[in-house]
C-alpha cells in the first residue's frame, strides 16, 4: 500500500467529511423541517434547528390528510409487484440460464432493450387499455405494469446467479427422481438466494419511487401512491412543506431500512447492470 | 453473453463419444427440457409483452395516425406523417430536445467526475467505508418527487435556505426558479445531489476489484499518485465508468419527475424535457397524435443512442461484465 502521511490522513478526513455533508445536509433539512411549527417552516430567516420542536406536521399529514392511506397503497402495490416479479422471474431466469432452449440469446436481448425503454413511450396506450378494462384507480393498474417493467432486470440478475450454480446440483435432484420444478425449488433456489434479494430490493425500490404511471393511472385520492400524494398535495400557490416533509420522512424510513439491511445485494445489483436507479 | 456459448460445448463433445442409442435418448431429453424452458418462461414473457410490446406498437401506430378524441374514446384514421411534421416543426420540441441533451451531457459529466472523486476518497477509508457506502445509498433510494419538493423548499424565494445563504454572502435575493438559466442550473444541482452517490458506488465497486499488484509496480517505477491515477487507475476503470455513463444517459433522457414537480417545465418552457412535453401534449392538451410522436421519437433516440454507445464501448462494457 501507499504510505499514509499525516497530510494524507487529514486530506482524507476532510474529503470524507465533505462527502458526508453533501449527502446528509438536504436530508437533515427535510427531517428538521418536518419537526418545525408552521411559523418555523415559513420563517423569513431559516431556523437551522427546529425551535420549538413540534409534531404538528405529523398529525396534519396522517390524521388530517390521507398520507397513511398513500403509504398503504404504496406498500400494497410494491409488495404485490415484487412477489410477482420474483415468482415469474425465477422461472424465466432459470429457464433462460439453464435449460437448452433455442432463441435464448435473442429473448434476453429483447428483454434488455425493453428495460431501457422510457416509460413515456407506453403511457398513452396503457392508459387507454386500463380505461377499457375499467382499471383506472385500482391496485392492479399499477401492479401489472410495475411487474412487467421490472421483470427484465430481475430475469437478468437471476439468470446470472443460476449460471453460477454447478450442474451437478441439478443431476442430484434428477437422480433422486424429483421433478424439475421441485429441483428448482428445493435445490437451486436456496443457492440463488442473494440473487433473489437483489432482484427483490431493486423491484421494490423501483415500485416505491415510480411516479409517471402512478400519476397517469391512479390519481384519485383513494389510490394515490406516496409520490403522487406528495406531488399533488397543496394548491399551486401554497405548498405546506411541514406536512409534506413529515409524510416524506415516514416514507423514507421503510426504503432506507430495506436498502441498508440488503446493502450488499444492492451494491452487487448496481454493479451487475442496474438500469433503474 | 459469452456464457451461453460456453454452456453448449460439453454436451456436443459428450454426444460424439456416446453410442448411438444414448444419443437418441439424450436428444429426446434435451427436447423435453427445451419445452420445459418455454413453459417456465412463458408467464414472464407474456406479462412483459402485454405491458410493453403491445403499447409500443400501439404508440407507433398512433404516431402515424390522425387521432380524434371523442367523448367515449379515440378514433384513429388514416396514415399520416402529420404528427411528426407538427412535432419536428415546433419550436417547443426543438427546445425540449436541446434542453434534454444539454441536461444529460452536463449532469452526467459532473456526476461522473464528482462520483469518481468520491469513490477515490472512499477507497482509502477502512472502518468507515461501509458506513459511507450506506450513506450514499440513501439519496439513490429516495423518491425523486420527495427530493424535488425538498429542493423546491430550499430554492423558495422568501423562506428558502438557498436564499438565506445568497443574501448572507451579498448576492441579494435572486428568484432562483424564476429565470431560465438559474432554473436550469438549480434543477441540475438537484439531480447531481441525488445521482452522484449512485455513480460513486458503481465506480467504488470497480476500484475495489482492481488488482493490487499494478499499484505496487507503479510505486516501484516511482510514479506519483497523480501519474498512477491517469496512467493506471483510470484506464483500468474505463469499463466501469462506461457502464455508469450508459445507465445515466438512459435515465436522464427519460427525465420527468424532477421538472414536473420542481418547475412544471417552467419558467415558460425553459425546463420542459422531452418526457414532460410528451406528457403535456397527451394528458393536458389531449393531442394524442403529436404526443405519441414525441414519445416515439424519444424512445427511438434512446434505443439508437444505446446501440451507438454499445458499438463504441462494446469492448469495455464486455470487459466489465466478465470481471
Amino acid at each position: 500500500m501507499r504510505k499514509r502521511t499525516m497530510g494524507h490522513r487529514i486530506g482524507l478526513a476532510i474529503a470524507s467529511a465533505l462527502t458526508a455533508l453533501f449527502v446528509v445536509l438536504p436530508i437533515y433539512w427535510m427531517v428538521s423541517t418536518s419537526f418545525k411549527t408552521d411559523a418555523g417552516v415559513s420563517a423569513p430567516s431559516p431556523q437551522w434547528f427546529p425551535n420549538p420542536i413540534s409534531g404538528g406536521s405529523y398529525t396534519n399529514a396522517f390524521v388530517d390528510n390521507s398520507f397513511g392511506r398513500y403509504i398503504l397503497n404504496s406498500v400494497v402495490v410494491a409488495v404485490a409487484a415484487t412477489i410477482i416479479v420474483l415468482a415469474l422471474g425465477t422461472l424465466a431466469g432459470y429457464a433462460l440460464g439453464r435449460l437448452p432452449m433455442r432463441g435464448k440469446f435473442t429473448t434476453l436481448m429483447v428483454l434488455l432493450m425493453i428495460s431501457v425503454f422510457p416509460a413515456i413511450a407506453v403511457i398513452a396506450p396503457l392508459y387507454l387499455l386500463m380505461r377499457e378494462l375499467g382499471w383506472l384507480n385500482s391496485y392492479q393498474a399499477l401492479i401489472l405494469p410495475y411487474a412487467a417493467f421490472n421483470l427484465p432486470f430481475a430475469i437478468w440478475i437471476l439468470r446470472n446467479y443460476f449460471l453460477g450454480i454447478p450442474r451437478e446440483m441439478e443431476e442430484m435432484g434428477r437422480i433422486d427422481g424429483a421433478n424439475p420444478l421441485r429441483t428448482l425449488w428445493s435445490i437451486i433456489l436456496p443457492m440463488a438466494l442473494p440473487g433473489l434479494f437483489t432482484a427483490g430490493v431493486f423491484t421494490f425500490t423501483a415500485c416505491w419511487t415510480e411516479f409517471l404511471m402512478a400519476l397517469s393511472f391512479n390519481s384519485s385520492n383513494d389510490f394515490r401512491t406516496i409520490p403522487v400524494g406528495i406531488a399533488l398535495f397543496g394548491s399551486p400557490h401554497i405548498t405546506p412543506y411541514g406536512t409534506l416533509f413529515a409524510a416524506s420522512t415516514v416514507a423514507v424510513i421503510p426504503i432506507a431500512v430495506l436498502v441498508l439491511v440488503f446493502r450488499k445485494s444492492v451494491v452487487s445489483g448496481l454493479t451487475s447492470g442496474a438500469v433503474k436507479g | 453473453m459469452s456464457t451461453d456459448r460456453a454452456a453448449t460445448p460439453p454436451s456436443l463433445t459428450s454426444r460424439r463419444t456416446l453410442p448411438p442409442e444414448t444419443v437418441r435418448k439424450k436428444d429426446v431429453n434435451r427436447r423435453r427440457m427445451a419445452r420445459l424452458g418455454w413453459y417456465f418462461s412463458t408467464p414472464a414473457l407474456l406479462v412483459v409483452a402485454a405491458v410493453t410490446i403491445f403499447p409500443v406498437v400501439f404508440s407507433l401506430v398512433m404516431s402515424f395516425s390522425n387521432v380524434q378524441v371523442l367523448g367515449s374514446g379515440f378514433q384513429l384514421s388514416g396514415l399520416t406523417l402529420g404528427n411528426f411534421h407538427t412535432v419536428f416543426g415546433s419550436v417547443k420540441w426543438r427546445y425540449a430536445l436541446g434542453f434534454t441533451v444539454l441536461y444529460t451531457v452536463v449532469t452526467v459529466t459532473v456526476e461522473v467526475v464528482l462520483g469518481t472523486m468520491i469513490a477515490l476518497v472512499l477507497e482509502h477509508l477502512r472502518a468507515l467505508r461501509g458506513w459511507m457506502m450506506a450513506l450514499l445509498l440513501i439519496p439513490w433510494s429516495l423518491i425523486t418527487v420527495i427530493s424535488a419538493q425538498l429542493w423546491n423548499y430550499i430554492y423558495d424565494p422568501t423562506y428558502g435556505a438557498a436564499d438565506a445563504i445568497f443574501s448572507a454572502v451579498g448576492l441579494g435575493h435572486p428568484v432562483i426558479l424564476g429565470s431560465n438559466a438559474s432554473a436550469v442550473i438549480a434543477m441540475m444541482v438537484a439531480d447531481i445531489w441525488k445521482t452522484t452517490p449512485f455513480v460513486a458506488i458503481i465506480v467504488l465497486a470497480g476500484l475495489v476489484m482492481l488488482p493490487g499488484d499494478v499499484y505496487e509496480a507503479a510505486e516501484v517505477d516511482g510514479s506519483n499518485g497523480w501519474q498512477t491515477f491517469w496512467r493506471i487507475t483510470l484506464p483500468l476503470l474505463r469499463p466501469t465508468i462506461a457502464l455508469a455513463v450508459l445507465f445515466r444517459i438512459l435515465q436522464a433522457f427519460g427525465l420527468f419527475d424532477l421538472p414536473f414537480v420542481l418547475t412544471q417545465g417552467g419558467p415558460g418552457y425553459a425546463t420542459t424535457s422531452l418526457a414532460v412535453l410528451g406528457y403535456q401534449a397527451m394528458f393536458t392538451n389531449l393531442s394524442f397524435g403529436p404526443g405519441a410522436a414525441v414519445a416515439v421519437t424519444t424512445a427511438a433516440l434512446v434505443v439508437i443512442g444505446c446501440i451507438l454507445f454499445l458499438r463504441v464501448f462494446r469492448a469495455q462494457v464486455n470487459e466489465g461484465e466478465e470481471s
